[in-house]
Formats: C-alpha cells, structure tokens, sequence
C-alpha cells in the first residue's frame, strides 16, 4: 500500500508541474488556475510525503519499482523535509509572486513557467531522496540543477542571468565529478555483485562493501564529495552558493537552502555508508572534518563581512553545512544522530529566514544595511519572525538548533576533539556578532523615509508563522516519532542496514552524549517550558 | 563478421583528444558546433567498436542515443544559437594552440597514473581509452575554468560530458537502460539550458564574455 502512495509522491509533482507549464495558454484564466494547481500540488506533496514517513515508521522500509525507489528512515527525514517545507515555502510563494505580478517583475506567462519549475524543482528533490539506484541518484541531482537554474534567473535581469549562468556551469562540473565517483562505486560493484541490475542498487553495494575494492572507493568517494559538495556549497566549491541565493526569488531561495542543500548531503552520506563499509569510517570521518571546519570558517568569516542580509543568510547556510558535515566528521552514533538532527533544525529556521528576506525585500525593495532600517516601525511581525529566526540561527535557547548544536559540541568533546570543538564554538561566537549587528541595524534602527509602516499580508506572515512554531516546538520537545526515525536513520547512516531501524537499536538512546546534551538543554529552559499553558 | 582490435578502439580514442583541440580552437564560431559533432561520431563509432569486442548489446543502443542526442541534436542547438550571434561579439580565445596541446597532454598524463590505480579486471585491457576518457573530462573542466566566451564553455561542458559517457560506456555499460536513457537526456537538457541562458544574457547584457558577468561579488 505504502510503496503506491511512494509512486504517487513522484508522480503528482511531475504531472502537476506539466500541467502549470499549460496554463500560459489560459490567458486571464492563468493566476486563478496556475495557484489552485500548485496548491493542490504542495499540499498532496506534504500529505504523501507524511503517508511515506508514516509507512517507514510502521515497516521500515518502503519501496517501489523493483526497489529502484527505497526509502529508510534516513531517507523518511529528508522526504519530510521536502514534504512540509515544500508545502509551508509554497504557501508562501502564491503572495510573494502575487506581489511580483503586481510590480510588474512577473505575467502570466511567467508566473506558470515560476509554478511549473517549482513542482519540477519538488519532483527532482524528492527523486534524489527516494532513489535507490545510484546512478538514478546522479541523473536527479543533475536534474534539480536543471529544474532550478531557469528559477534562479526567472527576473532575466543582469545579476539574475549572471547568478544562473555561474549556478548552471559550477554545478554542471561538481556534478561531473560525482558522476566519476558513482561509475566508479558502480563498476566495482559490478566486479563483486556479477550482477549489473544489483550492483546499481545502493541496499546492495551497502550489503557488499567489505568485498569492494579500498583503493576505488576512496578515490570514488573523493570525486563524490567534490561532485555533491558543490551542490551543497561546501568550501571551496561555492562559487555559485551566495550569488543564486541571492538573486533567486526568495521562496526559491528558501528552497535550495532548506532542502536542496540537503538532499545533496544526502547522496555524500549514503556514499560514505558504502565507503565506510569497505574501509571503516576513518577515512570518510577525516574528510568530512576538513571539508566540515573549513566551510564553517569561511562561511563564518564571509558571514561577518557582509551589509546584505540576503547574502549572509546564503553564508550562513555553508556555515551550517559544514557544521552538519563537521557533526558527521566527529562521527559514532552521537555525532551522526546530532549532525541530522541539526540538518533538519537548520531546514526549517533557514525556510523561515529566507521567506522573511522576502518580506523584508517586499517593504523596502532591497537588502542592504544601508537601506533597510526601523523595521520594527514599519513591519512589526516581520521583525518579530526575523529576530526569532536569528536568535535560532545563532544556536540561542528555547529555539530547535540550541539542541542540536549542544549535541554536536558535546559529541565532539566525547570523543575528544578538544581544541576543534573551542574553535568552533569560537566560529560560532563570530555568527552571534554577524546576526546581531544585523538586528541592531535592521530592526531597531530609525525607518526610512518614503515607507509605508504596515506589514506584509497574512498569507506572506501565515506559513512563516506555522514555521516559527515547529522551531518552538522542536526546541522544547521532539515527538517519540522523530526520535525513532532519528534513531534509525543514525542505524541506516553508520551500518546501511535498515533492520537497525526496526530493532530499534536506539543509538539515541545507547549514546551517552545525547542523553547528556538533551538533559543540560532541558535543565536551560526548564523554567520557561514551565510557564506553557499545556504544560 | 566485422571484427575490432583493442588498438583499434584506443587509437579512435586519441582521435577525441584531437577533435577536442579542434573544437576549442577553431576560429569561427559555428565551426565548433561542426567539429563537436565530428568528435561525437567518433564517439559513436567508439561504442559501436566496444559492442563488438564486448559483445555488449547494449552498447548499441548507446550509440544510437550518443548518434541522435551528441551527433545531431546537441550540435544542431549549438550551430543555431551561434548562428545568432555576431562574430565581432565573440571573445578572442583564451587559450593559445600551443597552451592548448600541453593541457590536454597533462589531463592525458594525469589520468593515465590514475587509471593506473584502478584495479578492475574487466576494463585491464582499455586503461588507454579509460585514461583519455577521464582526460578528456578534465580538458572540458579546464576549457570552462579558462575559456571567456560563454558558448566556448558550453561546448566544455559537452567536452566534459563527451568524457564522462566514455568512461561510462567502458566500465558501467551493462547498467539498466533507464540509467543510460537518464544519463543521455540530463545532458541534452542541460546543453539545451545553458544555451537558452547563454541567448539571454547576450540579448540582456550584449556580452558572451563570462569575465563581464562581475556584477556580484564579495
């Protein structure tokens, strides 16, 4: 039954997607019909995609096609993500272009061709993340660069072009590299497995990887985390990373960063489980601890430089992969559990950020320093929703990254990263600086003249405000449901065995860090969970 | 019944390397698009030779897709859209003939000790075409890294892929069809995209030189 629901996830998005493409021929018609579609697109997405998580949370797995389509509890995390940021960004995306159509910057024809991209961009993510063939995995990931490149540039003005052009050819030749890698994986698998068909299925290489040969996959895994690095803006490969953010409309903005930037993490981690089968996860760990460190440096020191806050979002995001890929680099069941546990908490405040940016563009017309000034006179729930997302962002309590930073730190002291954890903790001090700088002079500053004060309208406020909520929520209390597919998908990410899972080995639980950071967390904020009214 | 040495096969593997050369240094703009389609002929005759010594079937069915897709499809867009432009607006080369001829012999050497590392028993006797194979991947990163004029980094990016489908077809070329079908139509769409954006930022921004493309910085 779920593996039906799992085909029909692909499926809505791509057909919805051909028909918004149609709608540029509706003439007046075209606004009316060409939301209803991508409303009825986002919100199938989000109902399947919880369907699916559903289903891997009762079996444990959920497949389809032959097993070209698999999804485990690591896969469930990202298929969520998809599945609800795609359906609150999308929500939010019909008053943003809404306002676009209003200042002339969109028609008709461009608004279907923005929908029609949006529900591609939807259908390639969500192929990466359910793909289990590895070479499908190559070709959907090199997909969402072509689905996303025309939204990047979708203004057709000279930064966009310029934007979209460095987007399309960086990541066409990141991606060509990871393409190497997973010929490689895949001709050894062949040699091991004697059975082409097999040797293309991620589940099978896992199962085999002790028999594959260690000199390949170490050199296959060096093209794969160039070849998807680049996707996820890793250092220094992000050329493309803070001009597309910046010049792609911001629900598309919020969407590369708070999903495509993962579902490309996705790919290097499943390769890694392979890598790590085959010759222990020293070698995947070493890399990711450099490739981790020095994202996070960059994106730090870029972050601190900037008057854009647009641009120091995008920064921020190449900070926050390279702490996700540090947490992986600290490794054992603690730093992988904390590592995801911070991917999806950075997901959800980095959607609710990005579709602030978009208010905050939709009041002064711009990013900068210089110009956007006394928000809080003019766009007081904006503000409101930009502090919160900034205070999240740097880690600050009762907030959902508050916890999963803990969890990093703390695994990385467990094992003994002593004077690595001190300087990233340093780093992290310096993203405190940057973001409040930032408050200081957007926020609190006097407004400028010739704004009008009034905030945005309350379907540009609604998702963002749904948004703030599961930030809350997750920073005080994370379901048992989450827990299990936390639990599993650490399972998945270390062994590739998806019967960790259903054993419920519980690495969550096993691992003395975790507990140890979620009680000092729970200890911080004890007394203002205590003030809730459903406590 | 025809048959084909393994000699045969690496030497027409040599031959990308020239029709590579030949694509990023000819003059006249258009005649990038005619050489690029003569490379991948070669390539197509190169799956045909590897279908017979493999007796891979499969390899057939490649080099119908590489023949309509590589051969025909990719070059026709390109010759079109550079049909389009003025010759006067097309930046000079950056790379001289004789910069040219050493990078492309480096990629060669490089990936010739690379290959030299990998240790699969199947493809022993085509290191040569898997060294000029990845060669001729990294000569399509270098040709966009180097190259100013955008279409001349298009036709890198169909260098690279050209590579790419090479080594594809010599270690990985008994994978699932759907694999091949995938791999061949992200190519072709993402030479059709780049194109498209490649006419709109000479139409917007009257330039195809990628160093004109500094609005954004920092």
């Amino acid at each position: 039954m779920y593996s039906t629901y799992l085909i029909w996830l692909l499926l809505i998005p791509l057909i919805l997607s051909l028909l918004a493409f149609a709608t540029r021929w509706l003439g007046k018609a075209t606004r009316r019909v060409v939301e209803i579609l991508h409303l009825v697109c986002v919100t199938l997405v989000l109902v399947l995609s919880l369907v699916v998580v559903q289903g891997v949370l009762v079996q444990g797995v959920v497949v389809a096609l032959g097993n070209w389509l698999h999804v485990d509890s690591l896969g469930a995390i990202f298929v969520l993500i998809v599945g609800v940021v795609g359906f609150l960004v999308g929500l939010y995306s019909i008053s943003y272009i809404r306002n676009d159509m209003e200042t002339g910057e969109f028609d008709n024809a461009k608004m279907s061709l923005y929908y029609g991209l949006f529900s591609l961009f939807l259908f390639t993510m969500l192929l990466v993340v359910t793909a289990n063939n590895i070479i499908m995995m190559w070709v959907a990931v090199e997909a969402t660069t072509l689905g996303s490149a025309f939204l990047v540039g979708i203004y057709g003005k000279r930064s966009s072009l310029e934007a979209a052009w460095k987007y399309i050819v960086i990541c066409t030749v990141g991606i060509g590299f990871g393409l190497y890698g997973t010929i490689l994986v895949y001709a050894d698998a062949v040699n091991v497995l004697q059975e082409p068909r097999l040797a293309a299925l991620w589940t099978e290489i896992v199962k085999n990887a002790q028999a594959l040969d260690p000199t390949l996959m170490k050199m296959a895994f060096v093209f794969v985390l160039i070849g998807f690095g680049t996707k996820a803006g890793l250092f220094p490969m992000h050329g493309w990373l803070p001009d597309a953010y910046t010049e792609a409309p911001s629900p598309v903005t919020a969407m590369l960063s708070a999903v495509l930037l993962n579902c490309s993490l996705l790919v290097i981690f499943r390769f890694a489980t392979i890598v790590n089968g085959c010759i222990g996860p020293a070698f995947t760990q070493t890399l990711f601890l450099v490739f981790g460190t020095l994202s996070l440096g960059a994106g730090v020191f870029f972050m601190f430089m900037q008057r854009d806050i647009k641009r120091l979002l995008a920064y921020s995001s190449m900070e926050n992969a390279g702490l996700i890929i540090l947490a992986f680099g600290i490794g054992g069941p603690a730093g992988i559990a904390a590592g995801l546990l911070q991917l999806l908490n950075q997901s959800l405040v980095k959607a609710l950020m990005f579709c602030t940016s978009g208010n905050i563009l939709i009041k002064y017309r711009s990013w900068n320093l210089d110009k956007v000034r006394g928000m809080l006179q003019i766009a007081p729930v904006t503000s409101l929703l930009l502090i919160c997302g900034m205070l999240a962002l740097v880690g600050a309590p009762p907030f959902n990254i508050f916890i999963s930073k803990l969890l990093i730190i703390s695994a990385g002291l467990q094992v003994g990263y002593v004077w690595l954890m001190i300087l990233c903790l340093l780093l992290l001090m310096v993203v405190f600086t940057a973001f409040f700088r930032v408050l200081g002079s957007a926020v609190f500053g006097d407004h400028p003249e010739g704004i009008a004060k009034g905030d945005v309208n309350i379907l540009a406020l609604a998702p963002l405000a749904i948004l703030l909520v599961i930030i809350l929520v997750l920073g005080i209390y994370i379901p048992p449901q989450l827990i299990t597919l936390l639990n599993g998908a650490t399972g998945v990410a270390m062994t590739g065995d998806p019967a960790s899972q259903v054993a419920g080995a519980s690495f969550w639980q096993n691992s003395p860090a975790l507990p140890t950071g979620l009680t000092q967390a729970k200890a911080f904020f004890a007394p203002l969970a205590n003030l809730l009214p459903w406590k | 019944m025809f048959t084909v040495s393994i000699n045969e096969v690496n030497s027409l593997c040599g031959l990308l390397i020239i029709t590579s050369l030949l694509v990023i240094e000819t003059k006249k703009a258009r005649w990038s698009a005619i050489f690029y389609s003569l490379q991948s002929l070669v390539l197509v005759l190169i799956f045909l030779s590897l279908a017979v010594l493999m007796q891979a079937n499969q390899l057939y069915l490649w080099a119908a897709s590489a023949f309509v897709t590589k051969a025909v499809l990719v070059p026709l867009i390109l010759y079109r859209a550079l049909s389009r432009v003025e010759e006067a607006d097309m930046p000079k080369n950056a790379m001289s003939p004789v910069a040219a001829i050493l990078i492309a012999a480096a990629s060669v050497a490089v990936s010739f000790f690379v290959v030299d590392q990998i240790q699969i028993a199947a493809v022993a006797p085509f290191k040569p075409a898997l060294a000029i194979s990845i060669a001729h991947f990294f000569f399509g990163v270098l040709c966009i890294l180097t190259q100013r004029n955008i279409y001349k980094q298009i036709l890198g990016v169909c260098l690279m892929e050209n590579g790419a489908h090479l080594t594809l077809a010599l270690l990985a070329y008994n994978a699932p069809e759907l694999v091949e079908v995938g791999v061949a139509t992200d190519a072709l769409f993402a030479v059709l995209l780049m194109v498209i954006l490649g006419g709109q930022i000479y139409r917007t921004l009257h330039t195809l030189d990628s160093s004109d493309l500094t609005t954004l910085k920092g």
